[in-house]
C-alpha cells in the first residue's frame, strides 16, 4: 500500500461523504452493485494483494477544476511527473492555456488537464491490443504499457490529448488516476499539490466545498458528447468573446451568447499565404501510413479486379493471365502488400509485439482491419502460389484463396475507412476518406494491370479502355470526395475549418497541384478510353501522375489533420515549437522536453521469449479472450 | 473491471523505492519551505516532498522543490579544482592545496601591490548562514579588503535600504500569517503566483476564507493582476508618485492614523509638505492611473482595518527601489499598519538566503546588522573574534555594481566569485565583460564548472549545493530553517565552509582567529553574538529548529530558558509603540521627491523593454535550466509582445526577433499577447546572453541597486529565422 503519513495535510484527504445515484449522462456512479463478483478484489498494484480501503472504491471519480482559479503555476504536472517518473517529454497532465481581450482588460483561461476516465473510454474501444481497461475501482481507465505495441491509434481518437506515445520507448503511458493513493485515501498527487486551489478531486458530480458549479464546458475544453468524461468544471468568469490559443494551432474559441458555450472557430494566425512546404508533407513519420493504405489499395483493387476480369471471361484477361508478365504482376502484387505491411508493422513503437494487433477484435476498428488485411494477405499469398501449378486441385485452392482474400479485403477496407472516421478528428471524419479510399484502390489497381498488360504486350484496345474507364471512375469518385469535403469544411464550425485553412494555406501549393494532377490524371485516361491502344502508352505517364497525385494526396490526408485537442502553451505541448527544435537541433538538449520521433527496432529475442515462456494453455486463453473480451 | 479485459491484469506504478526521508530547506527562493528528500536503499535522493507540518508550506512545494533532489547530479557539476594563467587558455586538472595557494598568494600579492581595497570579493544569497558567517570573518577580520558584496545588491538591496531609512533596522517586521488578518492588500511590483507560488497559496487561502480586496500595482497583467479586484497597469519607475499620491489622498482627507502616527514617527510635517505637492491629477499623468482610482486605493487602504502591503523585485529594481521601499513605509506608518497581525509592509525576498546574508555576511558591515561606522559595533566583533578593531574598515566599501564599475576602470585588480555568474546577472553584459577581461587574476567558486562567469577565472573551486552542506537559511518573515546533509558532494567538490575554512588557514598562520568546523558550532558562535540585538538567535539551535520546522527570529536564550517555546509562525516586529530601533524608537518618515531618470522609450528607441523572472527557472538557469521537468516550460528565450506591435513590425508568432538598445542587441522568440501594452515587451532575464546584453541598469542613490526593468530597446524583424534560430542556441550552452 501506498505509504501514507500520519500527518498528511487535510486538503490531501478524500473527503467524500455522499454521492448522487447517476451521473448527468444517466450512468451509475456506483460502477457495481454491492455482491457484484467484480468489487472487493485487489488492484494487484506492484503485486500488493492488499485491498484498499476506501469507502467510495467502487464509485466513478473524477477531477474538478476550477478555471477561476488556475494559475499555471505548473505544481501538478511536476507532482505527477515527479510521482510516475516521467522523463520531460512526457507528461500525464499537461497546463495550456487561451487568453483574450486588450490590455489592460486582457484575460487568460489556464487549463490543466490529465486523463478523464471517461464513461465511454473511445481510447479502450480503439486499441487493437487491449491494453485499456476501465477498472470497478473508481471507474479509473487504465493503459498497460507492457501490453500496448505502440501504434498511437488511442492518441488519434482521444479529444484530450489524455495517452501520450512516448516516442523514445515506443510506447503509450497514461494518468493512473493514483490509484495507489486512493486506495490509501489520499487524493491524487496532481490534486494535492495544486497551488492556485483549482484542481480536485473525488467521486463524480460532488462538488467540493466553497465551489457552486460543476460543468462540463470552458472554452478551450472539447466537446463532451464523444466520451462523456468524468471531469467537472467551475468557471464564474465572464470570458472575453474571443479566447486565442498561444500554440501554432490555427483554433480560437468563441462564445456563443445564445447557448453559454464555446465554438472552436478559425484563427488565420500565419496569414494566407499559399506555401508548398514539400519537406514537411513528405517528411513525416505518417509516411508508414501512407505507404501501407496506398499499397494495400492498389493491390486490392488490381487484385478484384483481375478476378472479376477472370471470372467474367474477358478475352484481355486470359490474354494477360498467358502472357510472361502475369506471374511477374502477381508477385508485385505480393511483393506490394507485403511492403505495405512490412512498413505499417515497422513504424510500431514495438514492432515484434505485432501479433497483439489482434487482441481487440472486440471492440477495436484496427485490430478488424489488421485481421482482414491480414486474411487478405494470405489469400493473396495463397492465389500467387497455387498460380505456380497447374491442375484442377490447384486451381481449387487457387479459388478458395481467392475467396478468402476477397472476404478479407471486404472487412480489411471497411475498417481500414472506419478507423478513421473518428469524432476528435472532424478532417478524417467525413466520406469522403472512404471515397478517397475506394478511388485510390480502383484507379491505382487499374493503372497496375494495365501496366503489366503493357509489360506483356498484350494490352489490347478493349482491355486499355475498360481499365482507362474503371481508373477515371476512381479518380471522378475520389475527386468528388474532395469537392464535397472542401465545401463541408469551409462551412465547419470545428478544427475542420482550422484543416481547410492549413490546405489553402501552408500547404496551398501542394494541394492545388495534388488537384492539377487528378485533372490531368483524368484527362489522359479519358484520352485513352476514346483513343484505345494507340494511346496505351499513356499510361506510363500516368504511372507517374498518378504516382504523385496518390502519395501527395495521401500525405495531405495525415498532415491536414487537426485534432480536437487541449490548447497548449507557448513552448510546453505547442506543435509548432516541436518541430521547430526538431528542425533546428535543439531537441538535441534531453532537458528541452521535446524528443525526436524514433524507429525501432524489431527484437526477435523478445518474440522468441514469448513464444518460449507462454504456455499452450495461456495462449489457447489468450486466443479465447480475443472474442471474449 | 467495467470493460476492457475479463482478467484483471496487476498494476503498475512507478515507485522509486524511498527509504528514508531526510529535512531540509528549500534552496530556491526565499520563501522558506522545509522539504524531505526521499533516499532510496542505495542512498540515492529519488524524490522530494514537501514536510506536512511545517508551517511555512503545510506539505506544498512548488514544481522547482519538487524536482530539487534532481539537482544533486545535474550536468556541469565541477569534480575537480581547476587552474590556468590566462583566462583565454584551457583549463588544467589541479588539487585543493595548489588551488587555494594560489588564490591566496594571489590576493596576498595584489592587495601588497595595490593596496587592501584592489581586490573584491562578491558571494551570493544562496550559501548558507554559517557560510556567509565564516566567509564574513575571513573577509573583514583576515584578507581586509572593503570591496566585499553579495549578488544580493541586483536583489534586496532597496529593500535593505529602505527598511533602514525607516526604521533604522533591515529585517521584514511581518510574516505570513498577515494573510489571514489582513482587510486590504496591495501587491507592489510583486508577482506572487509566479515568484513566490507557495506564500501565493497562503495568500489564497486566506482570501477565499475572507475574502479581502487585492490591489496589483503592476505595469503587466500577471495572473495575480488578473485575479486582483483592482489592477492598476502603472507607468514603469513612477510608483514613488503613485505612492505620493495615495498619501496625498490620506492626508487631504485626514484618513491617517494620527495617535500612531504621533507616538511612533518623525518627520511628519516635511512628508506632509512634499506630498502636497501630489494631487491625483497632476499624479495621475505621470504614473498613468488615473486620478479616480488613486483615491480609491487610497481611501480603501487607509480605511481598512489592518492593511498589508507586499513587493518585490518591481520596486526594488528600479532607480527609485529605495524611495519606494520608504514609500511603503511611508503609506504603512501614516495608516498605523505596522507590526499588526495583517497590518505591514512585508518585503518578499528573492534568494533563498538573501536574509541569512543580509544579517551575517558582512558585506554591508558586520555581523547581525552591526555597523562598520559604528565604533561599539566594530569593537564588540573585534573582541569576538580575537582580531584587532583597527583592522575594520570605518565606513562600508563598495556595492557589487560599484565594484564592477571599478574593476572596469582597473582600479580593482583581482576578485573571488562566490556562487554568483555576473556574466549573466549583472546590467550591461558587454561592460561586465569586459570588467572581467581586464582582471589580474579571478577565482570563481561554483558548484558548477560551466557557470559562464568561469569564463574569465584563472582558477575554479568546485563547491557543494544546497543540501550537500549543513547550515541555516532565513526566509522571507525571518524564520531560520536548516539544512541538512542529505547527500555527497561530487568527485572532489568540496561544501563553501570547508572552503572558506581551508582558505582561513592560510590567511591564520597564527590561529589567532577561530574557524570551527560544525555548522552546528558556527551557529552557536553566532548565537552568542546576536545575544541582545534585533535579529537574536541565541535560544536557537540546529535541533531546535529541525524540531520546530524552522524558528522565526528573535528567539532569546532568555525565552528559553524560560520554557517558552517558539510560536509555529505569527511573529512580528515593532509590535509595541516605540519600539522602532532609531535611538529615540520612531520610525523616520521620509519625503520622497520624484525625479525622473529612467531611460524612457523615445523616437529611436520606442519600446520599453521590461524584465522578470518565470516561475520555472530559477535566476541564471544554471539550476533549473538542466531539469527537464522545469526547464520545459521555456527553454529558449521569449518575449512578451503585443500583437499590435507585432502587427506592425510584421512578426508573427513564433518568429525571432532582435531587440536593440542604446547598449546591445539580443535575438528572443515572439509570443504574442495582450499581457503587455503595445509600447512594451517583457522579457525574461534568465538566459545568458540575452536581456542583460540590453538592459542599461542605472543605479538607485541609496542601495546601489540596477533599474532592470526600465530600459528602451527597438525591435527588429529578422529575415533569416534559421540563422537567428542558430545564434539563440549557440548563445547558451544549456
Amino acid at each position: 500500500m501506498f505509504p501514507v503519513r500520519e500527518n498528511e495535510p487535510d486538503y490531501a484527504l478524500l473527503n467524500d461523504t455522499d454521492s448522487q445515484q447517476q451521473n448527468r449522462y444517466g450512468k451509475n456512479i456506483e460502477t457495481r452493485p454491492p455482491g457484484d463478483p467484480l468489487r472487493d478484489s485487489s488492484l494487484n498494484i506492484n503485486d500488493d494483494a492488499a485491498i484498499g480501503e476506501n469507502p467510495n472504491r467502487y464509485k466513478q471519480h473524477g477531477f474538478y477544476f476550477n478555471a477561476d482559479n488556475c494559475i499555471a503555476c505548473h505544481a501538478c504536472e511536476a507532482a505527477c511527473s515527479e510521482k510516475n517518473d516521467n522523463p520531460a517529454h512526457i507528461a500525464f497532465r499537461s497546463v495550456g492555456f487561451v487568453e483574450g481581450g486588450t490590455y489592460p482588460d486582457y484575460q487568460r483561461l489556464n487549463i490543466s488537464m490529465a486523463c478523464n476516465h471517461c464513461d465511454d473510454p473511445v481510447c479502450l474501444k480503439g486499441c487493437p491490443t487491449r491494453a485499456y481497461t476501465k477498472f470497478a475501482e473508481y471507474g479509473a481507465v487504465l493503459q498497460d504499457p507492457d501490453i500496448c505495441f505502440g501504434c498511437g491509434y488511442c492518441t488519434w481518437v482521444c479529444p484530450y490529448n489524455a495517452p501520450q506515445l512516448d516516442p523514445v520507448k515506443g510506447q503509450v503511458s497514461k494518468c493512473n488516476m493514483c490509484v495507489d493513493r486512493l486506495e490509501v485515501g489520499l487524493k491524487p498527487a496532481c490534486v494535492s499539490a495544486c497551488l492556485g486551489k483549482a484542481l480536485d478531486f473525488g467521486v463524480i458530480e460532488n462538488i467540493p466545498s466553497g465551489r457552486d458549479q460543476a460543468k462540463t464546458e470552458i472554452p478551450g475544453f472539447p466537446r463532451t458528447d464523444i466520451t462523456h468524461p468524468n471531469i467537472r468544471f467551475q468557471q464564474t468568469r465572464t470570458t472575453q468573446r474571443d479566447m486565442q490559443r498561444v500554440d501554432s494551432s490555427t483554433i480560437k474559441y468563441h462564445r456563443d451568447d445564445k447557448e453559454p458555450v464555446f465554438h472552436p472557430e478559425l484563427d488565420p494566425k500565419h496569414g494566407y499565404k499559399r506555401q508548398w512546404n514539400l519537406a514537411k508533407l513528405l517528411g513525416s513519420h505518417e509516411n508508414a501510413h501512407i505507404v501501407f493504405t496506398l499499397s494495400a489499395q492498389a493491390v486490392m483493387g488490381a487484385f478484384a479486379l483481375l478476378l472479376l476480369a477472370n471470372w467474367s471471361g474477358l478475352a484481355a484477361a486470359t490474354a494477360l493471365k498467358n502472357s510472361a508478365a502475369y506471374m511477374p504482376l502477381l508477385f508485385t502484387l505480393f511483393i506490394l502488400m507485403g511492403f505495405g505491411l512490412f512498413k505499417l508493422n515497422m513504424h510500431l513503437g514495438k514492432p515484434h509485439r505485432f501479433y497483439r494487433g489482434f487482441y481487440n477484435l472486440r471492440w477495436s476498428p484496427v485490430s478488424r482491419e489488421i485481421a482482414g488485411v491480414s486474411a487478405f494477405f494470405a489469400g493473396l499469398s495463397g492465389f500467387v502460389f497455387f498460380s505456380l501449378f497447374s491442375g484442377g486441385f490447384a486451381e481449387v485452392l487457387q479459388t478458395l484463396f481467392a475467396l478468402l482474400g476477397l472476404a478479407g479485403m471486404c472487412l480489411g477496407g471497411y475498417y481500414m475507412y472506419k478507423l478513421y472516421r473518428i469524432p476528435a478528428r472532424p478532417y478524417w471524419d467525413h466520406w469522403h476518406t472512404a471515397a478517397t479510399f475506394i478511388g485510390s484502390g480502383l484507379a491505382l489497381g487499374s493503372l497496375l494491370l494495365a501496366l503489366a498488360a503493357l509489360a506483356g504486350g498484350v494490352l489490347t484496345a478493349e482491355a486499355s479502355r475498360l481499365l482507362a474507364i474503371s481508373a477515371a471512375w476512381g479518380v471522378l469518385l475520389e475527386g468528388a470526395g474532395l469537392l464535397a469535403h472542401s465545401h463541408d469544411l469551409k462551412n465547419s464550425k470545428s478544427e475542420a475549418a482550422a484543416s481547410f485553412y492549413e490546405q489553402s494555406t501552408r500547404y496551398g501549393k501542394s494541394y492545388w497541384l495534388r488537384n492539377v494532377l487528378l485533372l490531368i490524371n483524368l484527362a489522359l485516361l479519358v484520352t485513352i478510353s476514346m483513343a484505345g491502344s494507340a494511346a496505351s502508352w499513356l499510361f506510363i505517364v500516368l504511372f507517374f501522375s498518378m504516382s504523385a497525385s496518390a502519395i501527395l494526396g495521401r500525405a495531405l490526408f495525415y498532415v491536414l489533420v487537426i485534432p480536437t485537442t487541449m490548447p497548449g502553451a507557448f513552448f510546453w505541448k505547442n506543435k509548432g515549437f516541436v518541430e521547430h527544435a526538431r528542425e533546428t537541433g535543439l531537441a538535441d538538449m534531453p532537458q528541452l522536453g521535446v524528443a525526436y520521433e524514433h524507429h525501432h527496432a524489431f527484437k526477435l529475442n523478445e518474440l522468441l521469449d514469448t513464444v518460449r515462456n507462454t504456455s499452450l494453455s495461456e495462449k489457447l486463453a489468450q486466443l479465447k479472450r480475443i472474442f471474449s473480451g | 473491471m467495467l470493460f476492457g479485459r475479463t482478467i484483471k491484469n496487476p498494476i503498475k506504478i512507478s515507485d522509486k523505492g524511498a527509504l528514508e526521508w531526510k529535512y531540509a530547506t528549500c534552496g530556491y527562493c526565499s520563501t522558506g519551505c522545509s522539504i524531505e528528500v526521499g533516499l532510496n536503499k542505495e542512498g540515492v535522493a529519488v524524490a522530494s516532498r514537501g514536510v506536512a507540518d511545517a508551517n511555512v508550506n503545510q506539505g506544498k512545494l512548488c514544481l522547482k522543490g519538487i524536482f530539487e533532489h534532481e539537482l544533486f547530479d545535474s550536468s556541469g557539476r565541477g569534480l575537480r579544482p581547476k587552474m590556468r594563467e590566462q583566462w583565454h587558455q584551457p583549463w588544467e586538472n589541479s588539487d585543493w592545496d595548489s588551488a587555494l595557494d594560489k588564490v591566496h598568494d594571489e590576493i596576498v600579492r595584489i592587495q601588497k601591490k595595490h593596496g587592501p581595497d584592489s581586490f573584491a570579493i562578491i558571494s551570493t544569497g544562496q550559501m548558507l548562514t554559517e557560510e556567509f558567517y565564516t566567509l564574513g570573518k575571513l573577509t573583514r577580520g583576515l584578507i581586509g579588503t572593503n570591496n566585499y558584496d553579495g549578488n544580493t545588491t541586483l536583489c534586496m538591496a532597496s529593500a535593505v535600504s529602505g527598511y533602514k531609512r525607516s526604521f533604522c533596522s533591515d529585517g521584514p517586521p511581518g510574516c505570513y500569517d498577515d494573510f489571514e488578518h489582513t482587510d486590504c492588500l496591495i501587491a507592489w511590483g510583486s508577482n506572487l503566483p509566479e515568484q513566490h507560488p507557495i506564500i501565493y497559496w497562503r495568500m489564497k487561502e486566506a482570501q477565499e476564507k475572507r475574502g479581502f480586496p487585492l490591489i496589483v500595482v503592476d505595469p503587466r497583467v500577471t495572473m495575480l493582476a488578473q485575479n486582483a479586484h483592482m489592477h492598476l497597469p502603472i507607468t514603469p519607475g513612477t510608483d514613488v508618485v503613485l505612492m505620493n499620491a495615495m498619501m496625498h489622498v490620506i492626508l487631504a482627507e485626514g484618513l491617517q492614523d494620527q495617535r500612531y502616527i504621533d507616538a511612533n514617527t518623525t518627520g511628519f510635517e516635511a512628508l506632509q509638505a512634499e506630498v502636497e505637492k501630489y494631487d491625483p491629477t497632476t499624479a495621475a499623468k505621470i504614473c498613468g492611473i488615473d486620478e479616480d482610482r488613486i483615491r480609491v486605493v487610497a481611501r480603501l487602504f487607509a480605511n481598512a482595518g489592518a492593511a498589508m502591503q507586499i513587493w518585490t523585485m518591481g520596486i526594488n529594481q528600479s532607480t527609485h527601489g529605495s524611495d519606494g521601499v520608504v514609500g511603503i513605509n511611508n503609506l504603512a506608518l501614516l495608516s498605523g499598519n505596522i507590526g499588526k497581525p495583517g497590518g505591514t509592509s512585508l518585503s518578499i525576498t528573492g534568494q533563498c538566503n538573501a536574509m541569512g546574508t543580509r544579517e551575517w555576511s558582512s558585506c554591508s558591515g558586520l555581523p547581525n546588522y552591526r555597523y562598520l561606522e559604528n565604533p561599539q559595533d566594530r569593537q564588540e566583533v573585534a573582541k569576538a573574534w580575537n582580531v584587532d578593531p583597527e583592522f575594520f574598515p570605518k565606513k562600508r566599501g563598495m556595492f557589487q555594481t560599484d565594484i564592477y564599475h571599478a574593476m572596469e576602470s582597473g582600479q580593482i585588480k583581482g576578485l573571488w566569485l562566490i556562487a554568483t555568474n555576473p556574466l549573466s546577472s549583472l546590467p550591461n553584459s558587454s561592460r561586465v565583460r569586459k570588467a572581467m577581461q581586464g582582471l589580474e587574476f579571478c577565482a570563481v567558486q561554483d558548484c558548477y564548472e560551466d557557470t559562464e562567469s568561469a569564463q574569465y577565472a584563472h582558477v575554479y573551486l568546485p563547491a557543494g549545493t544546497w543540501a550537500e552542506k549543513e547550515g541555516v537559511m532565513t526566509n522571507t518573515e525571518r524564520r531560520i530553517n536548516l539544512v541538512n546533509p542529505i547527500s555527497t558532494c561530487p568527485g572532489e567538490a568540496r561544501p563553501d565552509l570547508w572552503i572558506f575554512n581551508r582558505m582561513a588557514e592560510r590567511f591564520n598562520l597564527d590561529k589567532k582567529v577561530s574557524f570551527p568546523e560544525k555548522a552546528a558550532d558556527i551557529f552557536l558562535e553566532m548565537g552568542a553574538l546576536s545575544k541582545g540585538r534585533l535579529a537574536d538567535i541565541s535560544g536557537m539551535t540546529h535541533a531546535l529548529i529541525e524540531k520546530n520546522r524552522g524558528i522565526q527570529w528573535p528567539y532569546t536564550d532568555a525565552q528559553l530558558q524560560a520554557g517558552e517555546v517558539p510560536p509555529a509562525g505569527g511573529k512580528r516586529l515593532y509590535t509595541e509603540d516605540g519600539s522602532f530601533r532609531y535611538a529615540n524608537g520612531k520610525a523616520k518618515l521620509i519625503p520622497l521627491p520624484f525625479i525622473d531618470n529612467n531611460e524612457v522609450p523615445d523616437e529611436k528607441f520606442p519600446i520599453w523593454l521590461n524584465t522578470g523572472r518565470l516561475i520555472e527557472h530559477w535566476h541564471g538557469r544554471t539550476k533549473t535550466g538542466k531539469i527537464g521537468n522545469n526547464n520545459k516550460y521555456s527553454p529558449i528565450p521569449f518575449i512578451e509582445i503585443n500583437p499590435d506591435l507585432a502587427a506592425e513590425l510584421g512578426v508573427q508568432a513564433g518568429e525571432y526577433v532582435r531587440m536593440v538598445s542604446r547598449r546591445s542587441d539580443a535575438v528572443a522568440m515572439a509570443q504574442l499577447t495582450q499581457r503587455v501594452p503595445k509600447n512594451m515587451v517583457f522579457l525574461p532575464f534568465h538566459f545568458h546572453d540575452c536581456a542583460n546584453r540590453l538592459t542599461l541598469g542605472l543605479l538607485d542613490p541609496h542601495s546601489r541597486q540596477p533599474a532592470y526593468k526600465q530600459s528602451a530597446i527597438r525591435i527588429e524583424r529578422i529575415e533569416d529565422q534559421q540563422a537567428a534560430a542558430r545564434l539563440s542556441m549557440e548563445m547558451r550552452t544549456f
